[in-house]
């Protein structure tokens, strides 16, 4: 990244790129931020106490704003996802050594304003700082953990920027605190794109109505983002050239309702792994990876893969790597990833986390499996799997369905109907127990389906 | 999103039934579920009539138990401290009845 006269980071690496002043870099509704906004932003001081800062901006236009404002001139970023208690995110600040909170919210207490630590212009600018990302994991089971990150292995994977990126304009449906979400701002900002960043609270047919009057080309999200984002009228309309899809498994019906939707896009699945900081993309557009990349000495993407015990290690490239206590190492610098995999045909099938294996009377389930055979069923737009407590198996499945809007049909029979497809296509104990249609199914910040509960 | 679709019936809160509802809720419950599983029609459930017996096993009856907790509001059997092994349809009925919330 060339550095420009005193500053550096994702600003010095956007002006680098040498756009004209009026080039939109974030547009939110009623919100933009333009090249020479971003000129003046990297012009003012820092007035910072400690080492680093956190930030807990609910609005994702306001947090790409303060990393944009502050990456290269703290030691650490620490990006707080909006929806984190206030005493986890106070053990995680504390953990750290952190002690500044900005936020957008005037209800946090302790946090100030983006404008309350931006100074004077300055003359002079401190020597640049390699900051560090301090993340945290998306925490669908328990408290999150802090996933510390070197600046290359946020950037390793932003592609060269071309002439035509320019009019490539990328949803920011990710939480920017998210790894997956600073992938997308890295990727959008660096090569020129635009980023169109939804207002919080938006509904999902607002945020595809407003995408498709900002002609959206690119979108990245998870699959059970994009199976929510199909069922809004509009979205057949998004121009869409890029479909990415990452975070959770994505299943073959899911990538080929996405072909179907939008035939003229490339559609990509990415493998990323907050343990391991890095991941890889797969672009033939099946699910799953070829077998060969587990082969020693294969590279993908600069990481090297291998399968001990069902389980995905990854080596991340190079030596830039997350550091954190709960990740698992081994001698060769190869790192457990928690997803459970397994060969099948020459291809590599991801059967889902170790910890969303549920113990039905002994037999061990994987709640993505279930899920990815249940959306295979013609009605089902979206569904989940959760434990029930059961005193005499233990655990039992519980199936949380949304119907597909066209399809109407009694609800009580739809349940029938999707036991019996259950029957047919499942193993008695991955059968749900108690099958609920219901009108939606919570999607965490992360974008993943909630499974507390 | 989806408002066409009604709810299916959930027990927000738990019934209030006696136990002649209660029995008779449980053997529409078990009916439903042998209805799914096979063509024949279900046995007849009387007090005597030992659970195991009945064709059901006891993955099936974990089964309705949850179907029952969906519906009823209540899972009895996770709400005792000892665990309860009742063996005949009575005595399941009986123990439904101990453990259902009372009227106020």
């Amino acid at each position: 990244m060339r550095t420009q006269a005193g500053i550096n980071g994702l600003a010095s690496g956007v002006l680098a790129l040498d756009l004209p002043d009026d080039h939109v870099l974030i547009r939110a509704p009623g919100k933009v931020l333009r090249v020479a906004d971003l000129r003046l932003l990297v012009s003012l001081g820092v007035v910072l106490a400690g080492a680093g800062v956190a930030l807990g901006m609910a609005d994702p236009f306001d947090m790409v704003r303060a990393l944009l404002a502050l990456d290269g001139r703290v030691g650490a970023l620490m990006l707080l996802s909006p929806d984190l208690p206030e005493q986890a995110r106070r053990a995680l600040m504390r953990d750290a050594g952190i002690s500044t909170l900005i936020g957008d919210q005037p209800d946090i207490e302790g946090a100030v304003l983006l404008d309350q630590v931006l100074g004077e212009r300055e003359g002079v600018w401190p020597p640049p700082v390699d900051t560090r990302w301090l993340l945290t994991t998306s925490g669908t089971t328990g408290t999150p953990k802090l996933v510390i990150h070197e600046r290359a292995s946020i950037f390793r994977a932003v592609k060269a920027e071309r002439a035509e990126n320019r009019d490539h304009r990328w949803a920011m449906l990710y939480d920017p605190s998210r790894f997956a979400g600073t992938q997308v701002l890295a990727q959008a900002l660096l090569t020129g794109a635009t980023l169109l960043a939804p207002r919080p609270g938006m509904t999902t047919g607002e945020i595809i109505e407003w995408l498709c009057d900002e002609k959206c080309t690119h979108i990245s999200a998870t699959p059970s983002l994009w199976r929510r984002l199909l069922m809004a009228p509009g979205a057949m309309r998004l121009p869409l050239r890029q479909v990415t899809l990452g975070g959770e498994i994505a299943d073959d019906a899911i990538l080929a309702a996405l072909k179907g939707r939008y035939p003229q896009a490339r559609i990509t699945h990415i493998y990323a792994s907050t343990e391991a900081g890095t991941g890889f993309v797969v672009r033939d557009g099946r699910a799953g990876f070829p077998a060969g990349w587990l082969e020693r000495g294969v590279e993908v993407d600069g990481a090297r893969l291998s399968m001990r015990d069902g389980v995905l290690w990854l080596r991340p490239p190079g030596d830039a790597h997350a550091t954190a206590s709960h990740i698992t190492r081994d001698a060769e610098g190869y790192i457990r990833t928690g997803d459970r995999i397994a060969i099948e045909d020459g291809r590599v099938r991801f059967l889902g986390r170790e910890d969303t294996t549920l113990n039905v009377g002994g037999v061990k389930v994987q709640a993505e499996a279930v899920e990815e055979i249940v959306h295979a069923h013609p009605a089902v737009a979206q569904c989940r799997i959760t434990g029930k407590p059961s005193a005499m198996m233990g655990t039992l499945l519980t199936l949380s369905v949304v119907p597909r809007a066209e399809v109407a049909v009694d609800a009580a029979m739809l349940r029938q109907d999707i036991a019996q497809y259950c029957k047919a296509h499942l193993p008695p104990a991955a059968r749900p127990a108690t099958i609920r249609i219901v009108a939606e199914i919570p999607v965490s910040i992360a974008g993943k389906t909630e499974r507390a509960g | 999103m989806n408002q066409m679709w009604p709810q299916f019936p959930q027990a927000d809160q738990p019934l209030v039934l006696s136990a002649d509802e209660l029995r008779a809720r449980i053997t529409a419950m078990f009916n439903e579920m042998w209805r799914e599983d096979r063509e024949d029609e279900p046995p007849v459930l009387e007090d005597e009539t030992v659970l195991l017996e009945t064709g059901f096993d006891s993955m099936a009856f974990a089964v309705l138990v949850a179907r029952l907790d969906d519906e009823l509001g209540f899972d009895p059997f996770t709400m005792v401290e000892e665990p309860v092994y009742p063996q005949t349809f009575a005595e399941f009925v009986t123990f439904y009845a101990q453990c259902a919330p009372k009227p106020e």
